[in-house]
């Protein structure tokens, strides 16, 4: 339905200024309003009689900066309008560099626009509209952004791509007769969301057969662990009778561009994280990633119930996860971690029954930094990349192993072989090459003069090997980070920056609590990075950070770096055994295969396909 | 509803304290934090460069997982 027409009076009611007003002006026009703009340095009396004279005049707009007095000479011009019998007739508005709506409010003011106002929400205010940035019936039509959209995965090196079919077809192979209690656990969890009644159908009885430890006494016992709580019923409907969050939001996300911003939550308790993530969500995150504690993926099996608990983390539960979906924006892109533990096939069931968009799967990383068992962790890897293609979920490969140790082109060997064994499984890799000041910077000096070149160096390599999506994390600037909110900030944004002008398609994005560890994360200091990264993106514009020739010399050493290790690997024969061997990241660099679910492989009695 | 029921989660306190090295700076924010009432509180931040130390402290008032007052206030009156 066509917006009836408005006459709008623009008074710069400021000695010199009203090129705020100027912009307004355009924007009203541009929707076929009627406007009239007077010169800046009128009296109160001059403008009273400006609106006496124009007839029809329904809006009136005062722009003016706040300052000493001023907020009298405003109240005296709307004083001055009530007395002129003109109050019902004009909806007064103010706008300007201190204004608020309170402020406007008290003033006797219809409303207020403060610094940050776009024209275009001035327009949607006098059209009567709520204002959605993206621009009018818009909002409805956007589609939520799929991260591997229009990405071949062609290798530009065949060599690489050679070592990789022998890996990968090496690696099905192995895992062929073999199966584990997180894979057993992951098809009854699929066959009892699936077949049964709830979630406790399809064979249900049977999964804590599949568990150990504090998640089979919960079974057993209904006793949960340590500082865990069911959150109780009272506390779910004031969560969903809870809106106030809700139509409150300006959105930022949309006028900037850049790479889609990703967050982590994980606060430990479901209901906090639901208002982190509406937080995130207003001050411009895409995406949200779902942060499991680490103790969680030590454990054989998943706890049940809306569960919090006072650890970092949330813990992975198919109502927790329910819950939390139920609040999400429909546009921001969900990521359900499921890449460094005893549950990964389940977790990867659990994220695409509840509708998350992306999981994050690595078998090398879970193995050299997480401290899971290689041999156990691929046959869980193979199933959990397999349930990835199942629900079309995309999937990151992170390559966190860095953070111990392991120099970049060992960390991006490993990822490049799980990422072309997803593509063998039909599933869709993302590629995460970490940002960060690594052991390995630390030690040889790449980063001595600037953070720019051997991060982009890592970027430039990756697109010269294979055409994938990129998503560097996690969070981007790792180890750079301080405890002052304002260096953290601006290192994150400067990574984001850096990210945006590289052309990647996702980054994560830490809070300026990353590097304060003595208490949850606050949801103020996620608006802090979030603030700093769009202001980052609004600096450079379309402009681009330049690396120096540098990047390109250590793009071209972390190529042959790759092939060599992949060239190692495909030789040895055995993936499992390279990474029990350090082929892919070893003691010398600080990096050990891990011992977690050590010894609970078994023979697969009959061959079963998800 | 008091005004620190609205409070989400944490509120930071950031200010510049005259002090000689960051430790009595510490013990200057601890002070003041506890003075004003706080009991669940830390100091996130501190750096000592010139006359004194550039200093964050925080005081938890809704901890993940503990009673929110924003929650129960959402309930009184919700519609």
């Amino acid at each position: 339905m066509a917006t009836r027409k408005k006459k709008i009076l623009l008074v710069p009611l400021d000695p010199v200024h009203d090129m705020g007003l100027k912009l307004i002006r355009k924007a009203l026009a541009d929707n076929g309003h009627a406007t009239t703009l007077l010169p800046p340095g009128l009296k109160v009396h001059e403008v009273v009689e400006w609106i006496i004279k124009e007839a029809g005049i329904e809006f009136v707009l005062v722009s003016r900066t706040l300052g000493y007095r001023v907020g009298e000479l405003l109240a005296r011009f709307v004083d001055l309008v009530e007395a002129c019998g003109l109050r019902e007739q004009v909806t007064l508005l103010v706008g300007g560099m201190a204004v608020r709506p309170e402020l406007a409010a008290e003033m006797g003011f219809d409303a207020g626009f403060g610094p940050g106002t776009s024209p275009e929400e001035v327009v949607a205010f006098i059209e009567g509209r709520h204002f959605t940035p993206w621009g009018k019936g818009e909002e409805s039509s956007r589609k939520k952004r799929d991260l591997t959209s229009g990405f071949s995965y062609i290798y530009k090196n065949k060599g690489i791509e050679r070592s990789l079919a022998l890996i990968t077809g090496e690696i099905i192979d192995w895992v062929s007769n073999k199966t584990s209690p997180g894979v057993e656990r992951a098809r009854i969890r699929f066959r009892s969301l699936r077949e049964g009644e709830g979630d406790k159908g399809g064979g249900w009885e049977k999964y804590q057969d599949y568990c150990a430890g504090p998640i089979a006494q919960y079974y057993k016992e209904g006793r949960l662990p340590r500082e865990t709580r069911t959150l109780s019923e009272d506390e779910l409907r004031s969560l969903r009778q809870y809106k106030n969050w809700e139509g409150q939001s300006k959105i930022i996300r949309p006028g900037v561009v850049g790479p889609d911003i990703f967050i982590q939550y994980g606060t430990g308790c479901p209901l906090m994280d639901i208002l982190h993530i509406k937080t995130g969500e207003a001050w411009g995150a895409a995406g949200v990633v779902h942060f499991d504690p680490s103790e969680g993926a030590r454990s054989e099996g998943l706890l049940g119930g809306y569960l919090s608990h006072a650890q970092d983390g949330t813990l992975l539960t198919w109502e927790n996860l329910r819950l939390i979906k139920c609040f999400l924006n429909p546009l921001t892109l969900w990521q359900v971690r499921a890449h460094r533990g005893l549950n990964t096939p389940e977790t990867v069931v659990l994220a695409g029954e509840a509708g998350a968009d992306l999981t994050k799967i690595n078998m090398a990383y879970a193995s050299l930094g997480a401290g899971m068992d290689p041999a156990r962790i691929t046959v869980d890897g193979v199933e959990a990349l397999r349930w990835a293609a199942h629900y079309d979920l995309a999937l990151d490969v992170v390559t966190n192993e860095e953070l111990s140790g392991v120099p970049a082109h060992k960390a991006f060997a490993g990822m490049l072989i799980v990422a072309h064994l997803a593509l063998q499984l039909g599933a869709r890799p993302i590629l995460q090459p970490l940002f960060c000041y690594s052991p390995e910077v630390m030690l040889q000096g790449q980063m001595r003069d600037n953070y720019i070149d051997f991060n982009a160096a890592k970027i430039l390599a990756l697109r010269q090997i294979i055409a994938a999506p990129l998503w560097p994390g996690a969070p981007i600037g790792f180890l750079t980070h301080t405890e002052d909110r304002v260096q953290s900030s601006v290192t994150t944004a400067l990574h984001a920056c850096l990210a945006r002008s590289l052309g990647v398609q996702a980054i994560s994005i830490a809070s300026s609590d990353e590097a304060y560890a003595g208490g949850p994360i606050a949801a103020a200091s996620r608006v802090d990075t979030l603030r700093a990264v769009q202001e980052g993106f609004r600096f450079f514009g379309s402009a681009n950070i330049q690396p120096t020739p540098r990047a390109r010399e250590w793009a071209g050493e972390l190529i042959d770096g790759i092939a060599r290790v992949l060239t190692d690997v495909a030789n040895s024969g055995s993936f499992v055994q390279s990474l029990y061997r350090g082929l892919l990241g070893g003691p010398e660099d600080g990096a050990y295969p891990g011992r977690i679910g050590r010894g609970t492989l078994r023979r697969k009695e009959v061959e079963k396909d998800v | 509803m008091q005004y620190v029921e609205r409070i989400l989660d944490a509120v930071d306190i950031e200010t510049f304290i005259l002090a000689r090295e960051e430790g009595e700076a510490k013990g200057l924010m601890e002070g003041y934090m506890a003075d004003l009432g706080f009991t669940d509180y830390d100091i996130v931040f501190l750096e000592q460069v010139g006359p004194g130390v550039r200093a964050r402290a925080r005081a938890y008032l809704h901890r993940p997982g503990s009673p929110y007052g924003w929650l129960a206030e959402d309930d009184k009156g919700g519609d």
